[in-house]
């Protein structure tokens, strides 16, 4: 289980692998608007940076993997800059 | 559109700018070889720009010949003569036009290929002309390249600061890789020595599908394209890797780069503004003293901060403007010096750009009836050079930006003339007008459509769009003339119009917002004090008769409201009147990022646009103006 959801927030924990992507998808889409945080996951696998990207959600924490702190988590944020924060409407 | 093609045309509207203002320098100092250089790297680097794009081949092709009529001024082959400057100039209007046809509808006019023809043939004009070599063809860049160099500029001039090169890559996963078990990221994080990487969603929108992969991957890296490369050997034909050129800026003087100032993406502006918006919200939302105050003085810093992000000199729309007069006049045969100030006053990016074509119209119309022909101008004892000023100042919360001319100015008694001859008024009504209300004549729609007006020796084409496109903008237009002396045109204009401070007033149970701007006062008007009229209800405020509206009735809702005790009444001034406007309750004043009815509100009357409140609920924003009028 590496997909949670809590009150405030929707949260990623350990790595995440591609069998991650539709629940992470199913739970963005039921509350728009309610950050993922990333504070306790490891790698991320293309499929749920994808949702991540597409869906737009706002990030919190920095992942435990250091490429995705480095590299995937900006890159996220200035996706999501460039789309004027927006996410699915 | 693509994100290469919108940095082109950012980029291509400082070059064409920078190009005309050198050329319009030379016309003026034809031996300035700083001015010359300046053009011919403007129009060197816009041509470059231009390759990118095969669509683009026309302005790519006059550009091309009007680097070479610069070269050929450069080396002192052809002179620095007016029909030279003149077809530069017309290349370089040309290719603000289709900049300007691009950005609206993605493509050239279908008669830019004509169009670039001719420039072709006029700039190779002079019989002098030799055949220039070529210049070398541009370097073909993949079309992905520049947005991850945007994305990564500091990092690659680091890089390349460091002496070391910089390898870009780019990596559009198969669709069905995740099914063969691929992790096309866990790829890019075995790339060595890497220093950027950007997302890109495919340009489609989200899909339901997770096990898709839509999402490319560009990524920079100093590491040789070899060795970046190596991870994808299994994908070979799905990642592309090219040496990131050295950046061209080191030829670009340091005054000009620092003039130039800091682009900043209006998306990326935009967000922050949201955020800070929404702090706005949750500070309204609050309650209990300190922490809220703390709440609201910090929302609205980081709102004014964020703000002021967005606030760009009025050089950027003025700097175009001197090429406007210089062509109205000389195709009209005018004679006119024309001069700016206050370029340096700041405004909202949206109401600078919006400024654009008010002022078009304005300046078209100081030259064409404002200033009289040379002839005229010396009967008339005047100097037969005519002046136009194109001034701005900071006014308190507004800007106010002035065209002035000294031509013939407009007369009155002119006005009421052509507008009783155009049907808009009777002899009468336009007898009773005093000179002011005259003047604004000239705004009025029906007034100057009509094609004698230019007959007048004043204005009238395109005022009303003058008057329409500064309201669009928030702002408000005033004429003011001497006959014989000249014109001023005033544009008052907001400095942002974004958050709007409004007042919330209770009406049959439902809450609206009125801004705080309209609302001079709020009264207890006890019911004797209500007199009937012929037209409604009124009554006396400080020896003026007010006239009554109930809010309730403006607003079509259900209900008589409470009919004992005095009337709660809001006085607000609608077009210099105070009119009197019957509410409920009166609620607390409010800062409000104020949205713009749309969809469905945009059809109804009276709304100024909607706000979030900070309990979630959405408040609706009145415009007292077109409710009352």
């Amino acid at each position: 289980m590496s997909v949670e959801r809590d009150e405030d927030a929707i949260r990623l924990v350990g790595g995440c692998g591609v069998e991650d992507a539709e629940p992470l998808a199913v739970l963005c889409r039921a509350a728009p608007g309610l950050p993922v945080d990333l504070g306790g996951a490891g790698p991320l696998h293309t499929a749920v940076v994808q949702v991540l990207l597409e869906l737009a959600p706002p990030l919190r924490g920095v992942p435990a993997d250091p490429f995705a702190a480095a590299f995937v988590v900006p890159a996220l944020e200035r996706a999501r800059a460039a789309r004027g924060g927006a996410g699915e409407v | 559109m693509d994100d290469l093609l919108e940095q082109f045309l950012a980029e291509g509207r400082e070059l064409v700018q920078a190009a005309g203002d050198d050329l319009m320098a030379l016309e003026r100092a034809p031996d300035d070889a700083a001015r010359l250089a300046g053009a011919f790297r403007a129009v060197h680097t816009l041509k470059g720009g231009a390759a990118l794009f095969p669509e683009l081949a026309p302005m790519g092709r006059a550009l091309h010949a009007a680097e070479d009529l610069l070269g050929a001024l450069r080396s002192g082959r052809r002179p620095a003569g007016r029909p030279e400057l003149d077809a530069a100039l017309a290349c370089v209007g040309a290719c603000e036009g289709w900049l300007d046809a691009i950005a609206s509808s993605g493509t050239l006019p279908g008669d830019a290929a004509a169009a670039s023809a001719r420039l072709v043939a006029a700039l190779a004009g002079g019989p002098s002309a030799t055949g220039a070599a070529p210049a070398e063809a541009p370097a073909v860049a993949p079309a992905w390249l520049p947005a991850v160099l945007a994305d990564h500029g500091a990092a690659v001039e680091r890089a390349h600061g460091d002496g070391r090169s910089v390898t870009a890559l780019r990596y559009a996963p198969n669709p069905g890789c995740f099914f063969l078990g691929d992790d096309p990221l866990a790829l890019v994080s075995a790339v060595p020595e890497l220093i950027g990487l950007s997302l890109s969603s495919g340009g489609r929108g989200p899909s339901d599908d997770p096990f898709t992969c839509r999402t490319a991957v560009a990524a920079l890296s100093t590491a040789a394209p070899d060795a970046v490369l190596a991870p994808f050997r299994f994908v070979a034909d799905q990642v592309e890797a090219v040496p990131v050129p050295l950046a061209p800026a080191a030829a670009v003087p340091a005054a000009a780069a620092a003039a130039r100032g800091l682009r900043v993406d209006p998306a990326r502006v935009d967000a922050l503004l949201a955020l800070a918006g929404e702090l706005v919200v949750a500070a309204n939302g609050r309650d209990g003293g300190a922490a809220r105050a703390e709440l609201e003085r910090l929302a609205s810093s980081i709102y004014a901060s964020a703000l002021r992000l967005r606030l760009v000199p009025l050089s950027t729309t003025f700097r175009r403007l001197p090429r406007v007069v210089r062509d109205a006049a000389a195709r009209l045969g005018r004679d006119v010096d024309f001069a700016m100030d206050g370029e340096a006053v700041e405004l909202d990016r949206n109401v600078v750009d919006g400024l654009h074509e008010p002022l078009l119209h304005a300046l078209r119309n100081a030259v064409d009836h404002g200033i009289e022909p040379p002839a005229t101008r010396s009967a008339a004892g005047k100097p037969p050079r005519g002046r136009i000023l194109l001034c701005a100042r900071q006014d308190a919360d507004a800007v106010v930006v002035e065209v002035s001319d000294d031509g013939a100015g407009i007369d009155p008694a002119r006005i009421r003339d052509a507008a009783v001859a155009r049907g808009l008024l009777d002899g009468a009504a336009a007898a009773a007008l005093d000179d002011a209300a005259a003047l604004d004549l000239v705004f009025a729609p029906g007034f100057s459509t009509a094609g004698a007006v230019s007959a007048i020796s004043g204005r009238g084409v395109g005022m009303d769009a003058v008057r329409a496109g500064v309201a669009a903008l928030g702002g408000r237009v005033a004429l003011s003339s001497e006959p014989g002396r000249g014109t001023v045109l005033r544009m008052i204009l907001p400095r942002s119009t974004t958050l709007a401070a409004v007042l919330t007033v209770e009406v049959a149970g439902e809450r609206y917002g009125v801004p705080v701007a309209a609302v001079g006062t709020v009264l207890r008007v006890p019911r004797d004090r209500v007199m009937p009229t012929g037209f409604g209800r009124a009554f006396a405020l400080r020896d003026r008769t007010v006239p009554l509206l109930d809010l309730r009735g403006k607003l079509g809702l259900p209900g008589q409201g409470d009919a004992s005790g005095p009337l709660l009444v809001l006085v607000a001034t609608v077009d210099g009147e105070p009119v009197g406007l019957a509410v409920d309750a009166v609620g607390r004043r409010l800062d409000v990022l104020l949205h713009p009815p749309a969809g469905l509100l945009a059809a109804v009357p009276g709304l100024l646009g909607t706000a979030l409140l900070g309990d979630g609920g959405v408040l609706m924003v009145l415009d007292l103006a077109e409710l009352v009028g």
